[in-house]
């Protein structure tokens, strides 16, 4: 029986990656520009961003409204700290998912202690603190509305397609170490916070611990996610951090399926394409993020991905209702 | 072994549980039972550590456990099934068993995260225990389901076996029987001997006077918040003040 598993995932997996690898190419066929490859390089970071905020969200169950915040702080600590003191990339971008990383365990740590809506407040507190940081910082170090030009990271120079295999080795780290901590005792120990938080506390585990443990690692994914989106785009402004990006972020998790490895992909990839699609009228952004949550809340509870789950079981479960019948 | 001294339990003006003292017998089923209100429920949440008490002692083995957070509480070897069920809904049974043994697990977050040797071995054998858990007690074949969707019958023995799973020096059960038909209790009345064959104890609480009469080996009658007796199930049977608490008057 395992081996036919084993014949059946091998070759889906070795698609996967030769479709991966193909895209970039596919891309500049079709397109003839590069254009396509850089929207493709925010499709993998926004699926590391995500998929922290599945972390935080989908698996243990506390909403963040404010991750855009750490998105921001990835991102002008590592350009910043490039800016100002040269300090190579390779350790900024590092230093950017540290810092949110802290920033995330530091504000989890009396947020723990928040109920849903609550938590929701607080949260949307938090990033409205960071945005106008940014803003209208002390002396103006942040650049304040302007925003700050840093410099591309070099060995990719101004090639997408070489951002886009960087980005897409980083996107696949990200996502087998998130299937490792879903699949372990802390991961479980998530789960069980989200499910009933009174019997996890009587089950052992400490729920407080593990709360601010998935706050850290949530922020440090979003935080390392904007972390190299500043280079990529060279460039940064508060507005990233606003109240928008964290609700597309939400968006993006609730649309493509919560609690899922495919989930924040199918629902990076779909909403980013989409807002590509209807950039000139840019201004009905929240417009589609309000609609796009409509359908998930009104029809698709599980997201597309919980969809097609629900899908594949009553198909099984027709296919196994008719063979009774046969018999 | 576990036991109380003098604990009391006040909310505001209204005393739940007042000055109890009882002692869980090492691999005997204790049980605590009273009418309705009695402060049953109080006092296990009290020894789980839902609540702190206002005074009193609660030891296990000599280590104090008055004002521990449930977490510490479970490590240190007590486990405990609900009133209303608590399990982990959307979790499968496997898994809701697999967090049963949290407390006992030696992988720390940077194990999980980074899925070494230490974590792989320890996740195959647990995972392997806890299929041995499912099969003692019939779950093994729902293993894969979402725990939400057992009959509640079924979701009683995950609880009982999502508690047994973090091997507790005593294991609380909670109105195990509430909700059961009588093959059903039938069914959880060996399942409890068979549990005390294991080597664990158990304190229970339970309305069902024939399950209980049947079960315990001693027997601790609260009414209102105090002791009313205490006994082997014999002497409860035949206790005058108790038939008085549950009859209602001796008029």
């Amino acid at each position: 029986m395992n081996n036919s598993i084993l014949k059946k995932k091998v070759p889906l997996g070795i698609l996967i990656a030769v479709l991966l690898i193909a895209v970039p190419f596919l891309i500049q066929l079709v397109f003839g520009t590069e254009y396509g490859v850089m929207i493709a390089c925010i499709i993998l970071i926004y699926t590391i961003a995500v998929s922290g905020l599945d972390l935080l969200f989908g698996y243990s169950g506390q909403i963040s409204m404010g991750h855009a915040a750490f998105f921001v702080i990835g991102a002008y600590t590592s350009g910043l700290l490039n800016n100002y003191f040269n300090i190579p990339l390779w350790l900024t971008i590092p230093a950017g998912a540290l810092l949110s990383c802290g920033l995330g365990a530091l504000l989890a740590w009396p947020a723990s202690k928040l109920k849903f809506h609550f938590l929701s407040l607080a949260t949307i507190a938090f990033g409205e603190i960071v945005y106008y940081f940014l803003y209208v910082s002390p002396g103006g170090f942040t650049g304040d509305y302007l925003g700050i030009s840093v410099v591309t990271i070099p060995f990719l120079g101004g090639s997408y397609t070489r951002w886009y295999f960087f980005l897409l080795f980083f996107t696949v780290i990200a996502l087998v170490l998130k299937h490792f901590l879903v699949h372990s005792r802390t991961g479980r120990a998530f789960q069980a916070i989200r499910e009933n938080t009174h019997a996890a506390n009587g089950m052992g585990v400490n729920v407080r611990k593990n709360k601010i443990i998935a706050f850290a690692v949530s922020a440090f994914y979003t935080g390392f996610a904007g972390a190299v989106y500043v280079h990529l785009l060279r460039y940064i402004a508060p507005s990233t951090g606003q109240q928008k990006q964290s609700v597309l972020f939400l968006t993006m998790l609730l649309f493509g399926g919560t609690a899922s490895m495919v989930g924040p992909i199918i629902g990076v990839v779909i909403i980013e394409i989409l807002l590509e699609l209807i950039r000139p009228l840019q201004e009905y952004q929240m417009l589609l993020y309000g609609i796009l949550l409509l359908i998930v809340i009104v029809a698709l509870p599980g997201g597309i991905y919980g969809g097609i789950k629900d899908l594949i079981v009553s198909i099984k479960r027709k296919k196994a209702a008719k063979q009774l019948t046969k018999k | 072994m576990l036991e109380t001294k003098n604990v009391t339990i006040k909310f505001g003006g209204l005393t739940a549980v007042n000055n109890v003292t009882m002692q869980v017998r090492p691999g005997k089923i204790t049980a605590l039972i009273g009418p309705n209100g009695a402060g049953k429920t109080t006092l296990f949440n009290c020894i789980s550590g839902v609540y702190t008490p206002n005074s009193g002692e609660v030891i296990l083995d000599g280590q104090h456990l008055e004002g521990k957070m449930g977490y510490k509480i479970n490590a240190a070897g007590i486990a405990r099934t609900y009133q209303v069920i608590n399990l982990f809904w959307n979790m499968t049974v496997l898994e809701n068993v697999l967090v049963g043994m949290h407390s006992r697990l030696k992988a720390n977050f940077w194990d999980s995260l980074f899925n070494t040797k230490k974590k792989r071995q320890e996740e195959k054998a647990i995972v392997e225990k806890a299929h041995e858990w499912l099969k003692f007690v019939g779950l093994d074949e729902y293993a894969n389901d979402r725990a939400g969707s057992l009959s509640y019958g079924k979701q009683r023995l995950l609880e009982i076996v999502r508690g047994l799973a973090s091997e507790p020096k005593v294991i609380l059960l909670d109105e195990p029987a509430a909700g059961m038909n009588t093959t059903e209790k039938a069914e959880l009345d060996s399942l409890l001997q068979q549990i005390l064959s294991m080597g664990y104890t158990i304190l229970v609480v339970e309305h069902d006077m024939k399950l209980i009469m049947n079960i315990s080996d001693y027997i601790y009658v609260l009414c209102q918040g105090s002791l009313l007796a205490e006994g082997t199930p014999e002497e409860i049977q035949n206790n005058p003040e108790v038939i008085a608490a549950y009859l209602g008057g001796d008029e």
